[in-house]
């Protein structure tokens, strides 16, 4: 039935998008995460992937995470020579996290995720209308 | 009397499919919002699809070909502008369409239970 599918992908919609916020509430909490030896990395903030996929069940193309990548740009330093994790020369490298960054997409995910929500609310009401027919 | 006879419902029937495969091909362009690649798609506009529709033929003897379906639910894919990453999706243009369609199925299925009334009433129910 059509109802049930468009439900299911707003659903899993919502889920790719709360994935997403998870990953943006793991690269804030370690916006200032540092190795502890001087070769150690520090924490490199990490990307969504999204992709189509078809579910099986129903044949209808839904989203997926397809998978959790590093950002591989380059890692600023920082001069601070007593830190554990400074270098030879008293540089430490810090994680690639923007707070900025993380937090524009937040906000991208937050608008995505209501969009999935309202289409699961209108979704809804034409399934109970469709019921009310019977009446 | 057949109900599947009377124009009304017949129309009703077909505008109501409509108005759910609409949705869920809707729901996809919103959960694929943030999908690399992406292009929004769309079934046809209801009145667009029921001007190409063919008549069903009568079939007045068994061994007739039964008619060919009524209204055309085909996709199309959005051919617009798009983001670097190939996704063509705009998520406010999205929401109007399923507020539209949402409308087109209140207003349907408002009219199939007025007109299935006026039925009760005739039959005295």
């Amino acid at each position: 039935m059509d109802t049930t599918t468009a439900l299911d992908v707003s659903a899993r919609g919502m889920e790719a998008q709360t994935t997403r916020l998870r990953v943006i509430a793991e690269n804030l909490a370690n916006q200032d995460t540092t190795g502890s030896s001087p070769n150690a990395d520090p924490y490199r903030r990490k990307t969504v992937e999204f992709a189509n996929e078809v579910d099986r069940a129903s044949g209808v193309p839904m989203v997926a995470v397809k998978r959790v990548a590093e950002d591989q740009s380059a890692l600023p330093l920082k001069y601070d020579p007593s830190h554990p994790a400074a270098n030879a020369d008293g540089y430490v490298r810090t994680p690639n996290v923007n707070a900025f960054v993380e937090l524009m997409d937040m906000k991208e995910a937050q608008r995505s995720y209501s969009a999935n929500l309202t289409m699961m609310q209108t979704t809804r009401s034409t399934a109970f209308r469709t019921l009310e027919m019977l009446k | 009397m057949d109900p599947d006879r009377i124009a009304l419902f017949d129309l009703a029937d077909q505008r109501l499919a409509w108005a759910s495969k609409r949705e869920t091909v809707l729901a996809q362009n919103l959960a694929n919002a943030d999908t690399p690649g992406w292009r929004a798609r769309d079934v046809k506009p209801f009145d667009a699809s029921l001007a190409e529709a063919s008549l069903i033929p009568a079939m007045t003897d068994s061994r007739h070909m039964a008619g060919t379906s009524v209204t055309d639910l085909s996709l199309q894919t959005s051919t617009g502008e798009h983001a670097p990453d190939g996704n063509a999706v705009s998520v406010d243009a999205e929401l109007v369409k399923v507020a539209q369609t949402d409308l087109a199925h209140a207003v349907t299925s408002d009219l199939y239970k007025a007109y299935l009334g006026m039925f009760r009433t005739a039959i005295g129910r």
